[in-house]
């Protein structure tokens, strides 16, 4: 069959591992009743194209059927049979208040509406008044006939008859039962022969539905015996699991379940279709249907010359299987072998003679013409539509209800020229089939391209957390070179607003060959070292975030932070940066609506930078200022005012602290600190230092060496922190500024020789001795924290040399000593005062203390 | 084991009062007018309650303060279980238990032997207060054995079970007294009463022992066990099944009197014993007593179609019903009672036998209709069948046609006819049985027999409808049909071992029964019927070569034999006449076809000759002849 199905999904339902064989009916009144083997019946609407009503059963449902008034639906539990009243359900479903968008209505079904409590009840059938229930019991079927629950005068039903038949030994059954851990469910259908007067009320349909049939009667009593015939009974047929194709005329007295024929593998489908265009409504074959393919067509035959008079004829054929589910219509049987739905045309071969027909069927049959159509697993009666074309109701393995509008059948080759409006409809039809499978690729393709996406993204990603974890694990190896994605940054001092304030700059530098992508965030935790006990003990950190999109491997991101305002003494500030990676970004807009998915992210730790009191020192340079007051006179003029009007202020207000601007203030006390580093090592390091940057650094002038010390500290510093200054390079040795308290401070370098003696041999040693002088000694101790510590990291970077200055230091570190051990003594004693409290008050033993700390600053030890 | 020490008293009145709850509950159900699957999904919560207690008891080791609760509590659950047909669950609790109980007393369990182990558990006992639980339970036992048909154990250990009764009443007076002083939970209390479970047990036993005696056929010992179990009280169902097999014993002693006055003592004692309606009938049909037989017909259908007749006789009140208990076969097979329908047919076929037309006629059609009716459902698959469905039209067909309704009969056979028609063959080969004993092997509806059978009912149906017409004096008609039949009967070929098929000649007729019988038997048939009907339209000719072959084929055939010396006469062959006419009185005496179907019977209602006046011809003729 050419052409092709339109396929159109009605909806979605869960489907499970079903440990029986889903269903799909259709019901009167436009009602699709599905069950996928789980403990829910579903109610579809094909009218309103929407699910109306979920039946909650206390177990498994194996089946279910609507009895033969319209007016019940039976749904066989595993515990039972119930009935529910469609008025009922069609009343609950319209009475919700809830419209057309809402969920469908769920009905949960209680045991007051078992009607039979048989239990393991596979498959139903109701013939009229009653209702037949078949299910096993240890190696037999039994078929049981019940009383319509309204026929009885108790709400059960009433059983009525009783038959079994022993199973047959069925290897095939049991190997497939376990391959699928499904069991397929009987098939039962009721015959009538078509010339009794008791048959179904719709006599004009050859078949009708629920698996109620009008036969032949001379088939009929070929099949089953006259006295079935005489007594107008119907009779069921029940195609069983264990392959055989079994009858029981109903109403007949000491009638028995017997076997009519045997498939040999389980019976999938057992129904009748109409095969010759001239007969009269009613089906003229039997057909039935084996889970392997085996297909049993039963018809009349002409009996021999020998035997004269008419021969039930049995027609076996194999179609490639495996069935899933099939069902017939007036010419065809339709079948689904799970990947592909398939047609059989049993019509073909017409009135010709026996043998031809016979052979003509058979090689229909072998031939099944494709659908197209995959993954159909059960398949409702067929129907018409208007214009003429079979209807196939299925459920897709994936649990979708589809309707299959099957192309209409060609019927000769003259008349396969349609009209041409017809045409023009098919190729409409065609080509919004192709617009509908572009459509479903086109977003096919864009999931698939956004999860490559994402895949790449996390490559990235987990390649960078590598590259990180690493490089946190090998700190010590990776000290000296650089780590491939790192912070460094620049601190300014910049005025807003009337008000100065420490800006840093920190620069992210990727130097790696990854790709920072959507979802890093740079994470700055900004901490003072140490903290006043006045902020309660707790660490006074301050976190700054900053998302960025891309950062491609060289490329570096900038970003700014106000670090402090004047007056903010909380230096030196350790700031902590990481990259932050979280989830949700990943899986885009999904992930946004998961609460837990917001906070799941990784943090990898960069590098971490310090600021100290040097980065935050304001040089003052009156000099620079001059320079540049004609090109930036707003700006530097501004200063000075601000600087005079805040000296001015500050002296108004009085002096706390005992503080203040030690240049208008001589009278105030001064503190000093000192550090002298052998000019030898500076030469080296500092020279080493800027040889690839600087193109006359080797030229360095011995003399310009604490100059080029005073610029290093003020404007390189150690690590990944600058300062950026407004002047230019450094021309005298003393410096004036400004600390972020207000305080001035004066920071001066000069080259001094020291001499010591030792084993008679007198050696002379060049040092700087860098002096930090102020007048509060909050500045003082910072400053001369930050240059000792920047000597020190000075010192870590000098290259090994032989020790040939060694013993110079002797002398002095021997003077040190007993210094330090003298001083030592000082703190015992004013420790030991301040214990017991004896004499002295805490200022004093405070004043002692910091007559010890200057003394330990006045002197220090050279650092060679 | 210290903690378990402490707890009994509390531990052992709980399991009491969860005892006693559930036999509460249980009787509280089961004593209102509960549906029976209500009952059995009731008595199935409380099997397993009642099993889960004694998992519970029993998971302690066995202590001699607590057997009494634990036995108490292994008879209800296994009263349950029996009650559930689970036997060998039941049995094994029961087995389990003693074994407890003997670990207790010391005794070793000895033997496997049944009979043994219980003698041992008995003795072990004797003297203790546990005596009365272990006879409760070997009565449990007993209803095992019984239900599973062990009467041979029962009878090696009769004595000691039917003396439980005596220590039975006398715990049962223990109990009562101690019930009557103290509150009930303070004994456990008992699903069924102990002593009417004995009761029970005793009269089930002798009435399965008469039974098993009477199928092996010593009667007059059997009806020695069932006259003293006629006495015993119990439930008149029961009664009435001892009066019942004391009747069929005496009728297999051949005496059929005294049997009809069992039975009917078997009906006064429960009205609803149907099978002694049954016996009774059959009784009467054995003396050919055919106005009772007819009466206890009706009689039987009328009560097979009341309601309650369809329910189980013996539904009990109680736990344990004696349908339970009584189901060996030979009992089965005596108890068994046929269907409604068939009763029907029985009654319709002896009303008509026995001149009773008009009556037959009505069953023939009340059958009929219940055929036809909606609320059929074929359920009995039994012993007495009915006669395939168109023999049932063709007798009915025939009985209307007795009843001068030839109209009703045509349509009868017009609607066998219309079915079979198409169906049958162009040709056939009937074969010769081989022997009788195969042929019974053939299962019925095989294709082969149905195709014989399809012929012959069209054939009867053929000819019934050439009688309709030979009734309403449509000759024509009438020749019409039975030509139909002959042409239908003659495409049957009879092929004997080693020879050819061919057509069946006149010597060949079967024994009474068999196809080939029915097949000349409605061929001789027909022939006569198409030759009287030539000779009442004075085709003469045809009419004595049908009537000739007629005989031919059936010899026997009355109607024939008369017609062809009539028309013999009429042609003026009077010597010949006579002499024909004096053959056919002569075998009309010996002719019996008391169990042929009613449509092969000869019709009474075509043209008659009266034999005297024919006499008076060969009176007439007789001077001449002698002259």
């Amino acid at each position: 069959m050419d052409g092709r199905c339109a396929v159109e999904t009605w909806a979605e339902f869960g489907f499970s591992g079903a440990s029986c064989t889903p269903t799909v009916k259709l019901g009167a009144g436009a009602g699709v009743f599905i069950c996928t083997g789980s403990d829910e019946v579903y109610v579809f609407s094909a009218e309103e194209r929407k699910l109306t009503t979920v039946l909650l059963f206390p177990a498994p449902v194996s089946d279910l059927v609507e009895s033969a008034d319209k007016q019940h639906l039976y749904v066989a539990c595993r515990n039972g049979v119930y009935c529910v009243s469609l008025q009922f359900l069609l009343s609950r479903a319209h009475s919700s208040p809830a419209d057309a968008s809402s969920s469908p209505v769920e009905l949960k079904i209680s045991r007051e509406c078992l009607v039979v409590p048989e239990e393991g009840v596979l498959s139903l059938l109701p013939v009229g008044s009653v209702l037949l229930t078949l299910s096993q019991r240890d190696t037999s079927w039994v078929l049981t006939v019940y009383n319509s629950p309204n026929q009885s005068a108790s709400s059960s039903c009433e059983m009525l008859a009783s038959y079994s038949l022993l199973q047959a030994s069925g290897v095939v059954r049991n190997d497939t039962e376990e391959r699928t851990g499904m069991r397929r469910r009987p098939v039962l259908i009721c015959v009538h022969s078509s010339d009794a007067t008791t048959s179904p009320p719709s006599s004009s349909e050859a078949t009708s539905t629920d698996g109620q049939f009008r036969l032949e009667p001379v088939l009929f009593k070929l099949l089953f015996g006259i006295d079935a015939a005489l007594a107008k009974s119907p009779v069921i047929l029940c195609g069983l699991p264990d392959g055989c194709l079994c009858f029981l005329p109903l109403r007949l007295p000491g009638s028995r379940l017997r076997v009519l024929h045997s498939l040999e593998q389980p019976v999938v489908f057992v129904g009748a279709c109409v095969v010759m265009e001239t007969g009269p409504g009613h089906a003229q074959c039997l057909v039935a249907m084996g889970e392997l393919g085996r297909v049993v067509l039963i018809k009349t035959d002409k009996g021999g010359p020998e035997r004269g008079g008419s021969i039930a004829g049995f027609i076996e054929r194999c179609v490639p299987g495996p069935v899933m589910c099939g069902c017939v219509d007036q010419k065809c049987l339709y079948y689904s072998t799970g990947s592909d739905l398939l047609t059989l045309d049993l019509s073909q071969g017409g009135e010709e003679r026996d043998e031809e027909i016979s052979s003509k069927t058979g090689a229909a049959l072998q031939s099944p013409a494709s659908l197209n159509v995959c993954r159909v697993i059960a398949v409702a009666e067929p129907t018409c539509n208007t214009a003429g074309e079979v209807q196939l109701l299925g459920l897709s393995a994936r649990g979708q209800l589809q309707r299959i509008t099957l192309p209409m059948r060609r019927e000769d080759a003259s008349l396969s020229k349609v009209a041409f409006s017809h045409v023009g409809r098919n190729v409409r039809d065609l080509l919004s089939a192709i617009g509908d499978v572009c459509e479903r690729a086109t977003t096919l393709k864009t999931a698939i391209k956004s999860k490559n996406q994402i895949l790449t993204h996390l490559n990235q990603v987990l390649n960078i957390s590598f590259l990180l974890i690493t490089s946190t694990n090998s700190e010590e190896h990776l000290l000296l070179q650089e780590k491939p994605i790192r912070c460094h940054a620049v601190t300014k001092w910049s005025r807003l607003l009337q008000k100065d304030s420490l800006n840093l700059t920190c620069v992210l530098d990727n130097s790696s060959p990854y790709v920072l992508e959507q979802g890093w965030t740079l994470s700055i935790t900004v901490f003072p070292l140490s903290y006043s006990p006045s902020t309660g003990g707790e660490s006074p950190s301050t976190n700054f975030s900053f998302p960025f999109h891309n950062l491609h491997p060289g490329e570096t991101l900038e970003v700014s932070l106000p670090l402090a305002a004047a007056g903010d003494s909380a230096f030196p500030m350790t700031l902590s940066c990481s990259l932050v990676f979280s989830l949700s970004s990943l899986l885009g807009e999904e992930a946004a609506n998961v609460p837990s998915l917001q906070s799941s992210c990784f943090s990898l730790p960069l590098n971490t930078l310090t600021v100290d009191w040097l980065h935050a020192l304001q040089v003052n340079r009156p000099i620079a200022n001059h320079k540049k007051a004609t090109s930036q006179c707003s700006d530097t003029a501004m200063d000075t005012i601000q600087a005079f009007l805040s000296s001015r202020r500050i002296r108004h207000s009085g002096r706390k602290d005992g503080g203040g601007e030690s240049s208008s203030k001589p009278e105030q006390e001064q503190f000093s600190a000192s550090i002298r580093v052998s000019s030898e090592l500076l030469r080296d390091t500092l020279v080493l230092k800027s040889s690839g940057l600087d193109p006359q650094g080797p030229m360095l002038a011995p003399q310009n060496v604490f100059l080029s010390l005073l610029e290093w500290l003020l404007c390189e510093g150690p690590g990944e922190v600058r300062t950026e200054h407004q002047g230019d390079k450094i021309s005298s040795s003393v410096i004036h500024g400004q600390c972020p308290n207000g305080h001035t401070v004066k920071l001066s370098a000069k080259e001094v020789n020291v001499r010591e003696e030792s084993l008679g041999k007198e050696e002379s040693l060049t040092t700087v001795e860098v002096h930090v002088e102020s007048s509060s000694i909050t500045a003082v101790c910072g400053l001369h924290h930050a240059v000792l510590h920047r000597v020190q990291t000075l010192l870590q970077r000098a290259p090994e040399r032989p020790a040939s200055t060694k013993t110079v230091q002797s002398l002095g570190l021997r003077q040190a000593l007993q210094r330090a051990e003298h001083l030592s003594q000082q703190i015992q004693q004013s420790r030991v005062s301040g214990a017991f409290g004896v004499g002295a008050s805490t200022g004093k033993m405070t004043r002692s203390l910091l007559r010890v700390y200057r003394e330990l600053r006045e002197n220090p030890l050279l650092i060679i | 084991m210290s903690h378990k020490v402490c707890q009994p008293p509390s531990l052992l009145d709980r399991w009491m009062q969860e005892n006693n709850e559930l036999v509460n509950k249980w009787q509280q159900e089961a004593g209102g007018d509960a549906v029976s699957r209500d009952q059995k999904a009731h008595l199935r919560s409380c099997s397993s309650e009642f099993h889960k207690l004694l998992q519970k008891i029993q998971g302690v080791p066995p202590l001699a303060d607590h057997t009494q609760l634990e036995l108490t509590v292994v008879y209800n659950a296994c009263v349950c279980s029996v009650a559930q047909s689970h036997f060998s669950e039941a049995e094994l609790l029961l087995i389990q238990a003693t074994e407890r109980v003997l670990q207790i007393t010391g005794d070793n369990p000895v033997a496997t032997d049944p009979p043994v182990f219980w003698k041992t558990a008995l003795k072990s006992v004797a003297n203790t207060a546990l005596n009365s639980s272990i006879q409760y339970i070997l009565c449990l036992q007993w209803a095992i054995w019984l239900a599973t048909c062990q009467l041979k154990t029962i009878q090696e250990f009769q004595d000691e079970l039917f003396s439980l009764s005596e220590s039975l009443s006398t715990g049962d007076r223990v109990d009562r007294r101690s019930g009557a002083s103290g509150k009930s939970s303070d004994i456990p209390l008992l699903v069924m009463d102990p002593r009417r479970l004995f009761e029970l047990l005793q009269i089930c036993t002798y009435i399965a022992q008469g039974a098993e005696k009477l199928s092996e056929g010593q009667s007059s010992e059997a009806l020695s066990v069932l006259q003293t179990a006629s006495s015993l009280p119990a439930p008149k169902t029961l009664v009435a099944y001892t009066h019942l097999l004391s009747g069929s014993c005496l009728t297999h002693m051949s005496c059929p009197q005294m049997a009809l006055q069992c039975y009917r003592k078997a009906l006064e004692t429960d009205s609803w014993c149907v099978c002694a309606l049954y016996q009774s009938m059959l009784i009467y049909r054995q003396l050919s007593n055919t106005q009772a037989e007819i009466q206890a017909l009706r009689l039987l259908h009328s009560t097979l179609m009341l309601p309650s007749a369809t329910e189980p006789a013996l539904a009990g009140t109680h736990l344990l019903s004696p349908s339970l208990l009584l189901c060996s076969k030979p009992l089965n097979s005596l108890l068994s009672v046929p269907s409604a329908l068939f009763v029907l047919h029985s009654l319709a076929q002896k009303c008509v036998i026995y001149g009773r037309v008009s009556e037959g006629v009505e069953c023939y059609l009340d059958l009929l209709n219940t055929l036809h009716s909606e609320d059929q459902h074929g359920m009995h698959i039994e012993v007495h069948s009915l006669p395939r469905l168109p023999e049932l039209y063709l007798e009915a067909g025939a009985a209307l046609l007795m009843a001068r309704r030839p109209t009703d009969c045509m349509a009868l056979c017009d609607e066998v006819i219309s079915t079979t028609l198409e169906l049958l063959p162009d040709k056939l080969v009937l074969e010769e049985p081989e022997e009788k004993c195969e042929a019974e092997a053939r299962p019925v509806g095989e294709e082969g027999e149905d195709r014989v059978g399809m012929l012959l009912w069209t054939g009867a149906a053929y000819l019934l409808q050439g009688h309709c017409h030979t009734n309403l004096k449509d000759w024509k008609q009438a020749v019409t049909h039975y030509t139909r039949c002959i042409n239908l009967l003659v495409k049957v070929h009879f092929k004997r071992r080693g020879f050819q098929p061919q057509i069946p000649s006149v010597d060949m007729v079967g024994k009474q029964g068999t196809d080939l019988y029915i097949l000349q038997r409605l061929k001789g048939l027909s022939l006569a019927g198409r030759g009287i009907s030539f000779s009442q339209t004075d085709q003469l000719r045809e009419a004595l070569r049908d009537l000739q072959l007629s005989l031919q084929a059936f010899p026997d055939c009355v109607g024939a034999g008369l017609w062809c010396g009539e028309v013999l006469w009429r042609l003026g062959r009077r010597r010949e006449a006579a002499a024909c006419w004096e053959k056919t009185w002569s075998f009309t005496t010996q002719s019996s076809a008391e169990n042929l179907s009613l449509y092969l019977k000869e019709p009474q209602s075509g043209p008659l000759l009266d034999s005297t006046e024919l006499r008076h011809r060969i009176q007439g003729l007789g001077p001449t002849l002698s002259a």
